[in-house]
């Protein structure tokens, strides 16, 4: 079984992120979220709807009001929505009216793995970018024979230490 | 065992400058280093000499040709069973001791006691910042430079070559451990046909056991089963399947999405 999931949220200035992703249902029954922060009157998307639905106004961190002028900016966290696999939250950052970051807060309810291949594709990419300009210290992966170590990327670090 | 231990060890400066090209201080600080790197040699061939099946002479393979019964072995044996029987009850039997062919195996979780003792043996020999990577098991102490976290990379199944991605530590984690299908000398069995297509699972966890016990497991069993175990134990995991399609735990999914963003 697939669910696919849209949430949408608005920020002050207008501005509007649309995160979709894909989840995974391994659980046909849900747990219940024990320690779940959403308010059940917050909540506005029904988790299977495949139509995008609005959340209601975000509540604004900083100082800015949902009313508040794009320019004084803010951080600004929209509604917590409830899905069955947990809750979901998405945070803009506005400054000087251009979106500067989005970000999904994603709490499982239990624990339990998913299955984010959409949007997670594109995230790991960045990470790998970041990964190639990050100092590695160690390198992880399946059991290493002796034959395999003197090919290996940890085998390469082991040298640049002894060499450095 | 086969298995090649990398150690990066910045040993206590307290006995001399380790900058030093010359003079006491520099000498001292090379002893330390052989004192440390022989500490950890010897942990993990006393281990190599008790467990391994590849040694005819050692404890283990006497059990396992019967040679020995199990109520006649040394302590250390039967409680390093009997920690491998506790994590089979922990993953619901993902994570096993016996395999198929009734032989009794230990060395899944022997790696990470080694790993485990290395790492206090290099913690008593005044060590406070420090990696042991077995086979690309690894444990982490410290930081590798004041203010910075430890960053580990995480190879890539298709080409070993190449990583898939790095991650930083974060939260209690100090423990990140690989299994998978793509190298020889495997610690997993399945119960029946593989069933989740992962070809690598990588676990992070704040211990060395936790972390190695349970990327086996994940790799065993179905994420609809994780939950068992997962719900149980503070761990991230991130798991590769056959096409390259990744499946990770939320809080890791939060750690990518972050570093994505800078």
């Amino acid at each position: 079984m697939r669910v696919r999931s849209f949430f949408v949220a608005a920020a002050a200035s207008g501005a509007v992120v649309l995160i979709g992703w894909e989840l995974g249902a391994q659980h046909a029954t849900p747990m219940i979220a024990s320690s779940s922060p959403a308010d059940p009157s917050t909540q506005a998307a029904s988790p299977a709807s495949p139509s995008p639905s609005a959340v209601p106004p975000p509540t604004a961190s900083a100082s800015a009001g949902g009313t508040a002028p794009a320019s004084s900016g803010g951080t600004f966290a929209g509604a917590v929505v409830q899905h069955p696999y947990g809750t979901v939250q998405v945070t803009v950052t506005i400054a000087g009216g251009k979106l500067t970051d989005a970000k999904v807060q994603l709490t499982e309810s239990d624990g339990h793995s998913q299955r984010i291949d959409d949007y997670a594709a594109p995230i790991l990419r960045s990470s790998v970018l970041s990964a190639q300009s990050a100092k590695v210290n160690s390198v992880s992966g399946a059991t290493y024979t002796s034959d395999a170590y003197l090919q290996s990327l940890q085998s390469a670090l082991d040298k640049a230490h002894f060499a450095g | 065992m086969g298995t090649m231990v990398s150690l990066s060890v910045e040993m206590p400066d307290a006995i001399g400058d380790p900058g030093a090209v010359d003079g006491p201080g520099a000498v001292d600080n090379a002893d330390a280093w052989d004192a440390a790197r022989a500490s950890v040699h010897d942990v993990f061939r006393a281990l190599d000499e008790r467990f391994s099946l590849y040694r005819e002479d050692s404890e283990l393979s006497r059990v396992a040709i019967g040679d020995l019964d199990l109520t006649q072995t040394s302590n250390e044996l039967r409680e390093t069973y009997e920690l491998a029987v506790r994590w089979r009850s922990a993953t619901a039997g993902a994570f096993t001791p016996d395999r198929p062919d009734g032989v009794l195996d230990l060395n899944g979780i022997v790696k990470a006691i080694a790993i485990d003792r290395a790492g206090r043996a290099l913690s008593d020999a005044g060590a406070e910042n420090w990696c042991v990577n077995a086979g690309g098991d690894i444990l982490y102490r410290g930081s590798p430079e004041p203010g910075t976290r430890w960053v580990t990379g995480i190879t890539d199944p298709a080409d070993h070559t190449k990583l898939l991605t790095s991650i930083e530590l974060f939260g209690d984690y100090v423990a990140v451990a690989t299994s998978g299908y793509s190298e020889r000398g495997l610690h997993v069995w399945h119960r029946g046909p593989i069933r989740n297509g992962f070809v690598q699972v990588t676990a992070m966890a704040a211990d060395i056991i936790t972390a190695d016990v349970l990327a086996t497991a994940a790799l065993a069993t179905p994420p609809d089963e994780w939950n068992a175990f997962l719900a149980e134990h503070p761990v991230d995991i991130l798991a590769v399947d056959a096409t390259g399609a990744l499946t990770v735990t939320p809080r890791l999914l939060d750690y990518f999405a972050a570093a994505a963003a800078g």
